[in-house]
């Protein structure tokens, strides 16, 4: 349905019960949101409460008291009670009137909840509460209704409420105000008390703040409304009330009915949040727990009903779906109706949004069992912080002026307690909850915080926080995770949390989907560890410039600076050992997957001294000046610095080779070897290493009696390279698109210079829609790609072609690869769950496009 | 302390800074006195109340307890607790989605009913300020900084309902709120259990 369709007239259709609207042919268009979920509700085949739909169509002539009655008239035969008139149990019958638009809107008139009294006066036969809930909600209905209905101003209205604290004693004075301020007097007869409160709520629809809301949402201007009638029982019976229920529990996002219930009637027009619990209603939560099954199954969301119980039992009187829910409901509702077969598996991964999978594993104090609980309250403001104990505004400043997080731990926060807040690492409170001053503050600063511990005592005197058996002094270090409302003495780690159940299942779902590999980029055998618990099925990516540097440093820089061939020689030995282990760890942890290894890639500049000064000795310090470059990373730099310093590489793979011998015979696991080499332009950069690297091999072999496996490839930085693909691919058995340099250079941008100065004014202009370093640049540099994918296909069939830039954990890139058929992209460990969901929304996405195979 | 005398600006800026906590910037000549007196602390672009210039404008805004406006004041007050509940529980729902999950402000309807709300908020306090005005008369320029507020807020920036960063609708409320508990003299403590109770039914 589109926008301009809610505003198309449709005929006069007359009144509609609840429940009686589809089968007539009616839709959201005449019977409006509300309309449409009691249809819903009634299709269950369970009692929904008694009402009727003024549908579009008919609200303009229901401002007549003629039409009013008829709606009562109906009302009264659909629900069996007088208006006006009691219950069995002593209720009294009133009306509720709501309004609703054809779509979700807010900026709708609050519901009226107290028409129908007669000549306004509140009965004596009542009990006290429901005396005391009935005023209120006359006054807010009678003011509604004299504000916008009878012009009344609300100045005057607000008056009286001050002039005249008890209600019943507001109510002559206020008919009075009506009459002499007022277009009438306030309505009498209760068809014109209904009449006048469709009018009421007409105007109020049509007022600048309603317009304002609509606006905001990019509703229509003219977007109509449909008035719903309902009954009301005013009771204070305990076996009598309201409630709602909703399907989801908010922070597991399991299937687990839960809510609240008030004894009484439903005076306000919102849900109350806190009541008594659902486990408490004596009957119908097994009805309320099948209800939102089937309405989830359904309307294929969580959500929301709200009821009332009396002696005849449950009633369904309201719905709401849950249009934007949490990761953890959205992932295990997805998984749950899968599982139910009212969706499948394909359709679960499809409803999974990437957004939902980094929220999920977004970092969170890692709890380990050891950690020690001091004192619980409100989890007010998510997220952890650890800092020292600030009990006062002014410590936590100087905690900030000597670099060090500061906790601050106060009763209660006031303005005056500001810098504190804003110095702190994150704020414990002894007294207020989710809505304190602190809770609001530190949201809004974006810190951490826990509210309402009351289990603490703060003595600033002393300097002391204490709960249970735990003295702490200001000063000590102290932790809080704001998620769970727990602060721990001492410091908590935090950290990734691992995929959940529900995300697990998603994500398998997702590997049957996708056709494109997930690998990742990791460097280390801890790096590689993470990657392949969150379902990486190879190393796409091992940089090895960090193996050079540390206290192997000194060693490179004799190779690069040496002018004596023995001493290289000695340090490129000593390099090769080293690099042994550092290969055997990540080997292991790699086990029989494959794994890519790219040689040295970092230009020259960042392993020499920064100055002269720092030279081992005077020819050093030579050598250094006249190495000196103007642009580093367009200089010698990859493959080139390996060709000037022809035992580079060598000792790379020769430690590279050692290392896969090693963890064969010692582990019985075979990793696949790629070797990679960088920075290529010339083909024959490529030839050249290959026979270096042949020899070693060979080397290797004659030495251990093995003949390490291994592929040769090259990566695809620079725009020559993917231009001269063909010829690349003649040698290389792999090709990496490393879209980083690839994007720098196909662009000419400088990426530190350009993101820093200049990408901001080109997104505001709208010269770009994105960083082309975020999201792959569809128009220039995934062109050239696409070239040279079609070059290397054409040369070698089976070339294994892959992108391990950053681009490769962007689900946008990520659908660009799958469409240029690359066989896999590799990223970051913590973005393997984002890929392999991206990668199967990539190929469900081209399938339904009908461009898959 | 009630030997501290100081020029009316002095007074001013002393009384400015413990309603609002803290200043910022370069410290004017007036704040620059208060902090030779001990009043205020200037620590780098920060400066904020010592707890001698909180005790003195605690002294100095306190109405006498026999003072004839003050049951004035109470009644009024007791009428803008409960209104102050609604704010602080609408500023939640602006900042965390009922899910518990933070407001990323991309849902426009969830956004536009808060907005909506508001102005019941904002109906309500109306008269209860221009009563606390008719004896408070330093209060009179709140009125005009809720409205700049909504002003900001519908033109488009978020940040104008709860930042505690700016001059939002909420720093201004907070800044009424603190100064009325300065005027009747009643520690933040005793302010959230009178609340409690006006709120949870149980009378004052």
């Amino acid at each position: 349905m589109t926008p301009a369709s809610w505003t198309q007239p449709v005929d006069d259709v007359g009144l509609v019960p609840f429940g009686s609207g589809l089968e007539r042919g009616l839709d959201e268009r005449s019977l409006c949101t509300r309309g449409i979920q009691l249809e819903i509700l009634a299709g269950l085949g369970l009692p929904v409460g008694a009402g009727l739909t003024i549908p579009v169509p008919n609200v303009p002539g229901f401002t007549s008291p003629d039409r009013a009655k008829a709606a009562m008239n109906l009302l009264e035969s659909i629900s069996g009670r007088q208006i006006s008139g009691t219950t069995d149990t002593g209720g009294l019958v009133l009306l509720r009137l709501s309004a609703s638009a054809p779509v979700e809107a807010a900026g709708l008139p609050p519901d009226l909840v107290c028409l129908g009294l007669r000549r306004s006066i509140i009965p004596d036969g009542l009990g006290a509460k429901a005396r005391s809930d009935l005023g209120s909600a006359w006054w807010k209905t009678a003011v509604f209704i004299a504000e916008h209905a009878l012009g009344v101003p609300g100045e005057d209205l607000g008056t009286l409420d001050f002039d005249y604290p008890d209600v019943i004693e507001r109510v002559e004075p206020f008919k009075r105000l009506c009459e002499e301020k007022g277009s009438s007097p306030f309505p009498s007869k209760r068809s014109e008390q209904v009449a006048a409160g469709a009018k009421a709520m007409i105007e109020r629809w049509n007022s600048p703040r309603a317009a304002r809301a609509r606006k905001k949402q990019n509703l229509p201007p003219d977007l109509p409304l449909a008035l719903h009638l309902e009954t009301v029982v005013v009771t204070e019976h305990d076996d009598e009330g309201h409630g709602f229920a909703v399907s989801r529990d908010m922070a597991s996002g399991h299937f687990a009915p839960n809510g609240a219930f008030h004894h009484g009637f439903r005076w306000s027009g919102e849900r109350q949040p806190t009541g008594h619990p659902l486990s408490e209603l004596p009957d119908g939560v097994e009805m309320l727990t099948g209800v939102l099954a089937e309405l989830e199954g359904r309307l294929r969301s969580s959500v929301i009903v709200d009821f009332e119980y009396g002696p005849d039992g449950l009633a369904l009187v309201g719905l709401e779906q849950m249009r934007r829910p949490n990761a953890r409901v959205a992932t295990s509702l997805a998984v749950d109706l899968a599982i139910r077969g009212i969706t499948d598996e394909v359709e679960a991964v499809r409803s999974t949004s990437p957004v939902h999978v980094l929220e999920l594993l977004h970092p969170q104090p890692k709890l380990t069992g050891d950690e020690i609980p001091f004192v619980s309250g409100l989890g007010a403001s998510p997220g952890a912080a650890v800092g020292r104990i600030a009990l006062d505004s002014e410590a936590a400043v100087e905690y900030m002026e000597a670099g060090e997080p500061a906790l601050l731990v106060m009763s209660e926060t006031t303005p005056g307690d500001l810098p504190g807040m804003m110095a702190a690492a994150g704020i414990l409170t002894l007294n207020g909850g989710s809505a304190s001053h602190a809770a609001v503050v530190a949201r809004g600063m974006g810190r951490p915080a826990v509210c309402g511990a009351s289990g603490m005592r703060i003595d600033r005197e002393a300097g002391t926080v204490t709960a249970g058996e735990h003295v702490l002094n200001a000063g000590d270090i102290l932790s809080i995770d704001g998620a769970t409302g727990i602060a721990y003495v001492g410091e908590l780690s935090i950290e990734r949390p691992g995929p959940s159940p529900s995300l697990t299942t998603l994500l398998g779902w997702a590997d049957d989907s996708r056709r494109l590999g997930v690998r990742a980029n990791a460097d280390t055998g801890v790096d590689a560890t993470t990657a392949i618990d969150n379902g990486a099925e190879g190393i796409g990516l091992c940089r090895t410039e960090h193996q050079f540097l540390g206290d192997r440093l000194p060693l490179v820089r004799r190779v690069i600076l040496s002018h004596d061939f023995d001493a290289e020689a000695a340090a490129l030995a000593a390099l090769a050992d080293a690099q042994r282990e550092d290969f055997r760890e990540l080997l292991l942890a790699v086990g029989d997957r494959p794994v890519t290894v790219r040689l040295l890639d970092a230009p020259m500049h960042e392993f020499l001294p920064a100055t002269a000064a720092d030279a081992e000795d005077e020819h050093q310090a030579r050598m250094l000046e006249h190495l000196h470059e103007e642009n580093p990373m367009l200089g010698v730099r990859g493959v080139r610095l390996a060709l000037m310093h022809e035992g580079l590489y060598p000792a790379q793979v020769e430690g590279l080779f050692n290392a896969w011998v090693d963890v064969v015979s010692e582990h019985d696991v075979r990793p696949e070897l790629e070797v990679m080499v960088p920075l290529v332009s010339i083909p024959e950069e490529l030839v050249m290493m290959l026979r270096l690297i042949r020899r070693v091999n060979q080397e290797v072999a004659s030495r251990t009696g093995v003949l390490v496996p291994f592929k040769i490839g090259t990566m695809v930085e620079t725009p020559r390279a993917a231009l001269m693909a063909d010829k690349l691919a003649q040698w290389a058995e792999f090709l990496s698109f490393g879209t980083n340099d690839l994007t720098q250079l196909t662009y000419g941008f400088s990426r530190d210079d350009v993101e820093r100065r200049m990408l901001g004014t080109y997104l505001e202009k709208g010269l770009m829609t994105a960083s082309p370093f975020a999201e792959l640049d569809d128009q220039g540099v995934a062109v050239l790609m696409e070239y040279a994918v079609t070059k290397a296909r054409s040369v070698r069939p089976d070339i294994k072609l892959g992108i391990c830039g950053e681009h490769g954990g962007d689900p946008s890139s990520i659908a660009i690869c799958e469409g240029l058929g690359l066989d896999y992209v590799s990223c970051s460990p913590q973005r393997i769950p984002l890929a392999r969901l991206a990668a199967a929304h990539a190929r469900v996405g081209l399938d339904e496009a009908g461009t898959g195979s | 302390m009630t030997d501290v005398v100081l020029a009316n600006d002095e007074r001013d800026a002393l009384v400015t800074m413990v309603v609002r906590g803290m200043a910022r910037g370069e410290a004017t000549a007036e704040q620059q006195a208060l902090a030779d007196a001990g009043l205020i602390l200037i620590k780098g672009p920060i400066m904020m109340p010592t707890p001698a210039g909180t005790t003195f404008v605690a002294e100095q805004l306190r109405l006498p307890d026999d003072a004839p406006e003050r049951e004035r004041i109470m009644a009024t007050f007791h009428r803008f607790l409960p209104v102050n509940r609604q704010l602080r529980d609408l500023c939640t729902a602006w900042q965390v989605r009922p899910d518990g999950s933070v407001n990323d402000h991309a849902d426009e309807n969830y956004d536009a009913d808060i907005r909506d709300r508001l102005d019941d908020i904002d109906d309500s306090v109306a008269p209860l300020l221009k009563r606390f005005t008719e004896d408070i008369p330093r209060m009179a320029g709140y009125r005009s900084q809720l409205t700049e507020s909504l002003a900001k807020l519908d033109d488009g920036d978020d940040s104008w309902l709860a930042s505690p960063l700016k001059d939002s609708y909420h720093t201004v409320w907070m800044h009424i709120h603190q100064e009325l508990l300065l005027t009747i003299g009643m520690s933040r403590k005793e302010d959230e259990e009178l609340e409690e109770r006006l709120v949870s039914g149980a009378g004052a």
